[in-house]
């Protein structure tokens, strides 16, 4: 039994659930047999990785469904041996290059030379290229992405590419611009809620159209999010009711918690709890942009008014920081101290204003 | 062979009377151990001998009638060439410059084991720590010789059976060679045989000596390099003499800053604890202890040479006690080195600095009335001085560091010449530092992202005020980033440092000036958790990417959307250690105020390092608050009992919350993760 995101995701353009526009300019573009390099970027949890499965079926038919993982290992020139892991059909190639770190640059070259330099066997039936995909192109160095540009210019008979991101901002220019631009927005609420609803009756189950809905507001229009906490929901109580709980992930809640402790006393003391439950939360492996989000949304929406700009303003200080430094406790907690003191003082000034 | 010895030794001397072989001393003085050889030719090597150019001809001549007056000679020079570390070596508890209370401990453990052991009880281990030259080893001979015990002692055999090539075993294997020296087995099967024979057989009468009966002790202190790499094999040897041992075990281990081979590699705590064994640590010799020797030794070498030493006068003595910072050993040594006349180059290298404050007392007395540039300067001097001595190079224990930044000990000053700060700043107003924040992080021998570390896991108990602990946290900050790029990394490591300890001392205004300072009580500092919570983080991601490769998503979604839903869906996994996973990480302890990380407290004298792996609990409180010397005295803690950190008693109150399923810190241990070298993040 797999997870029902897996389970029902749409295996050709023609299901596809929404942007059928978009789809059925996708499926044009794969008829007129002319197919560029493809940028498809979109928030997370909009379906970009199910859209390009769909084109490659498109492309190669039923023959890419048939993956298979497999482990390779790349010697830089530096000898240094990287390891990455890669999934493949007979037609195409996925990687996420930035798992090899800083090695990136050797991955994209080594890894599409080798899918480039074979060529397809049955070339009258099939098309003369192959396609590698790479997913988080955004987190990929500015070196790779140099790189990357020369290699797509000289494979470019054998061999298409398909990036995959979640923001352009961090892909340079030079990549942008040789490649076929496709956004994948996020889908409404009303459409995660049709999602939901035909899922739930593929797997036999009645869905409220209440609870669909405020499971469609609280995934924030994220549809892989809104299937597993649909999925979570029918774990906790079947049959559904309209005003059922909607279970969210144990590190939300504790971020919550986290952020309501930070608002209810600002002393040292409390810095210190909240620095442990910092810690916690990376041990969790949730990404220190991720907690700096999160805390941040909690607590603008605890704080006053006059006190929102200045938060913000502070939370991208820090998150800056964040980026370019090398320890993010330092710059998680500056901003914890900072928000305290900016809090503490603001409530006491407040104080002061009633009593006079 | 005594004659044979009188003879080469001149010969040798001959040719070059400054270099002396250091083999000289095998020969002449068999009688005396390994270890005071080393010493003795050390000294030997940095001396002059006054009278060798005088008596040169002498010895030239060779002949028999002069040799009586030679060996008279000889005497005469061997006791003016004895070191004056064995010379005044301690023979009483008096003599001795150890602390009395110390003294008293070792005594009380020696008496107890001693006469204990008759009773056959198992072997009892004493382990003795500090720094080099602060009379452990004394302190034992002098405490075993009042007590009537023998000492055994292990020393490394010096066989290089080792390093033999192939060629050479096949040579000692042949059974046509005459000389089979092949040495039976490595140093450690050496050693286990040595305490297997100390602890069984009493020693041959060879010297014949009187019987002292069946007190012996065995003492340790020169420890085969093999445990060094493999400490758990000492381990075993230990255990198995802990059970079947008659007699006490010393170890003595001096302490070393750099972390390697210190008795914490050695002795790890939790071994400590299995085998019993008693820990007391030595701190480095009192200056006025030292003060003292070294005034004793030189009223007694006045008297005795008749001038032919130069005797130091005092302020020398006292530059001599500061430049050893507590090692004894040195001091005497140094002490022999500057009083031998005809030393031309001494009396000049002496010359400048005599008329100058020297102790470190008087020249803070001094510098008080002055300004603050000639106090710095003169501070300045007295530490280049104390280095030109050849004195040790001072080093702070990161305890003591830390509590010198943390504290940050100011002193009050009333110079009405000092430009008064304009009414707006006046809150920035500090009094003058007591330590310099670049000199403590320098001798704490540490880099600075890791000071940096530990001053973050221990500062916020230092504050008070929500705004100082901000301003604090952000000149942290600040110094993580310069320290960002790592082209510039060594040069902006330094800056990063004088950021981060400034801008803490400078952030506490709670501790601005003397007045405000007086109400701190002792506070217990900690190791940080940031390297094992970030290399756990790495871990876990890794796991992750790995366990969870067939979903096919990013990183990001899986470790936040994924992971965290399939905790709470009943959605069968395909192994265990998928499970296991899931059930650490995508859950999260929501009922509990306090995860998995512990508060592991760090200690006096412990280096630097951190052994991520080590788990335990350490919630004990530094047994050597007293002598921290640079903490308000403990009193001031009960006084304030709510003051003390809530983090601490917390710790210890909860029971350790770790999540029970481990099954992944068995899978990462099993299967080969390739984490690459994590160079910048």
């Amino acid at each position: 039994m797999s997870l029902w995101v897996d389970k029902y995701r749409p295996t050709s353009l023609g299901k596809l659930d929404y942007h059928k526009e978009q789809a059925n300019q996708l499926k044009n573009l794969v008829q007129c047999g002319d197919f560029p390099h493809l940028l498809v970027y979109g928030p997370s949890g909009a379906g970009k990785k199910t859209r390009i499965m769909c084109l490659l079926r498109e492309l190669y038919g039923p023959g890419v469904e048939k993956l298979r993982i497999e482990h390779q290992s790349i010697t830089a020139p530096s000898k240094k041996k990287i390891e990455i892991n890669t999934i493949a059909s007979n037609y195409h190639l996925e990687v996420n290059p930035s798992d090899a770190g800083t090695g990136d640059r050797v991955v994209v070259q080594e890894l599409i030379k080798t899918v480039a330099q074979s060529q397809q066997i049955q070339s009258s039936t099939q098309r003369e290229f192959k396609v590698v995909l790479l997913t988080e192109v955004d987190q990929l160095t500015k070196d790779a992405q140099h790189a990357l540009r020369r290699t797509m210019e000289k494979y470019m008979a054998t061999c298409r590419l398909i990036l995959c991101c979640n923001s352009t901002s961090k892909v340079i220019a030079p990549i942008r611009s040789r490649c076929l631009a496709v956004r994948v927005p996020l889908p409404s609420v009303e459409e995660v809620r049709t999602v939901l609803t035909n899922v739930c009756r593929k797997e036999g189950l009645s869905l409220p159209g209440e609870l669909a809905k405020q499971i469609a507001d609280k995934s924030g229009r994220n549809l892989r999010k809104a299937l597993l906490m649909c999925e979570a929901c029918r774990v906790q109580q079947y049959p559904f009711s309209a005003d059922q709980d909607i279970s969210e992930t144990d590190w939300e809640v504790y971020l919550r918690e986290t952020a309501n402790a930070i608002v209810s006393q600002q002393s040292p003391q409390r810095l210190l709890e909240v620095r442990g439950r910092l810690y916690e939360l990376l041990t969790h492996c949730i990404p220190a942009e991720i907690i700096i989000k999160g805390l941040v949304s909690e607590l603008l929406s605890n704080c006053d008014g006059h006190l929102k700009a200045e938060v913000a303003q502070m939370a991208a200080h820090y998150e800056h920081r964040l980026q370019l430094g090398s320890k993010a406790i330092y710059h998680l907690e500056a901003f914890v101290a900072k928000f305290m003191a900016v809090y503490k003082k603001f409530m006491e000034d407040g104080l002061d204003g009633m009593m006079f | 062979m005594s004659k044979l010895s009188i003879e080469r030794k001149p010969s040798s001397s001959k040719g070059n009377s400054w270099v002396e072989p250091a083999f000289g001393d095998l020969f002449g003085g068999s009688e005396r151990n390994l270890l005071s050889t080393r010493k003795t030719t050390n000294a030997r090597e940095c001396r002059k001998r006054p009278t060798s150019s005088s008596k040169q001809p002498l010895k030239r001549k060779g002949t028999s009638q002069s040799r009586e007056s030679e060996n008279a000679l000889r005497k005469d020079q061997q006791c003016q060439d004895e070191p004056w570390v064995d010379k005044y070596c301690p023979h009483t508890q008096a003599d001795l410059a150890v602390h009395p209370k110390k003294m008293k401990e070792v005594e009380s453990w020696l008496k107890s084991h001693i006469d204990s052991s008759v009773q056959n009880t198992g072997g009892a281990i004493l382990l003795l720590t500090g720094p080099s030259g602060c009379g452990k080893t004394a302190t034992i001979r002098v405490l075993a010789r009042e007590l009537d015990c023998l000492i055994q002692e292990w020393s490394n055999p010096s066989t290089f059976s080792e390093f033999k090539t192939e060629e050479s075993f096949r040579q000692s294997f042949d059974p046509e060679s005459r000389f089979n020296s092949f040495s039976g087995g490595s140093q450690t099967v050496l050693f286990q045989e040595f305490l297997l024979r100390a602890n069984k057989y009493s020693p041959l009468q060879m010297l014949g000596g009187c019987q002292t009966g069946n007190k012996k002790l065995i003492l340790i202190e020169d420890f085969p390099n093999q445990f060094y790499r493999q400490p758990e094999c000492l381990h075993g040897i230990l255990r198995s003499f802990v059970k079947t041992g008659k007699c006490p075990l010393l170890l003595i281990v001096s302490d070393s800053l750099s972390g390697d081979g210190g008795s914490r590699q050695l002795f790890p705590k939790e071994h400590q604890e299995e085998l019993g064994i008693c820990h007391i640590s030595f701190n480095p010799v009192a200056p006025t202890n030292i003060m003292k020797v070294l005034n004793r030794i030189v009223t007694q070498e006045a008297s005795g040479s008749g001038g032919r030493i130069m005797v130091p006068d005092k302020e020398t003595l006292e530059l001599l006690c500061t430049g050893s910072s507590g090692d004894i050993r040195g001091a005497i040594n140094n002490l022999q080195f500057l009083s031998l006349t005809d030393c031309s180059v001494q009396s000049s290298f002496w010359a400048p600095l005599k008329n100058k404050p020297v102790s470190a007392s008087s020249s803070r007395s001094v510098s008080k009335g002055r300004s603050r540039s000639k106090s710095t300067k003169s501070s300045d001097k007295q530490d280049a001085q104390s280095q030109a001595i050849g004195g040790k190079d001072a080093s702070l224990f990161l305890f003591r560091a830390l509590g010198k930044i943390l504290y940050c000990k100011r002193e009050s000053c009333s110079e009405p010449e000092l430009p008064k700060l304009p009414a707006h700043l006046s809150e920035h107003r500090r009094d003058r530092l007591l330590v310099d924040p670049e000199l403590v992080v320098e001798k704490s021998h540490m880099s600075a992202e890791l000071f940096n570390l530990y001053l973050h896991q221990n500062y916020v108990d230092f504050f008070a005020d929500m705004e100082d602990v901000a301003r604090a946290s952000e000149y942290l900050s600040d110094a993580d980033f310069l320290t960002t790029d790592w082209t510039s990394r060594c040069t902006m490591r330094e800056y990063s440092s004088s950021v981060a300890t400034r801008g803490l001392m400078h952030a506490n205004a709670a501790r601005a000036s003397t007045v405000t300072q007086t109400c701190t009580g002792f506070r217990p500092l900690h190791k940080p958790h940031w390297l094992l919570v970030s290399k756990k983080y790495r871990e876990n991601c890794q796991a992750a990417k790995s366990l969870f490769v067939s979903f096919c998503l990013t990183p990001f979604s899986l470790q936040t959307e994924l992971l965290p839903y399939l905790a709470q869906l009943t959605n069968p996994m395909r192994n265990q250690a998928q499970i296991a996973f899931i059930q650490d990480v995508g859950r999260m302890p929501l009922t509990r105020h306090h995860g998995r990380l512990k508060f592991e407290a760090l200690t006096d004298k412990e280096p630097g390092l951190l052994d991520l792996e080590s788990d335990e609990e350490d919630a004990t409180l530094p047994a050597a608050v007293t002598d921290l010397g640079l903490a308000e005295p403990l009193t001031a803690a009960t006084d304030s009992p709510g003051e003390l950190p809530s983090s601490q008693g917390a710790s210890t109150d909860l029971p350790p919350s770790q999540p029970q399923p481990t099954g992944a810190q068995a899978l990462l241990d099993e299967e080969e993760f390739v984490i690459e070298e994590y160079d910048s993040d």
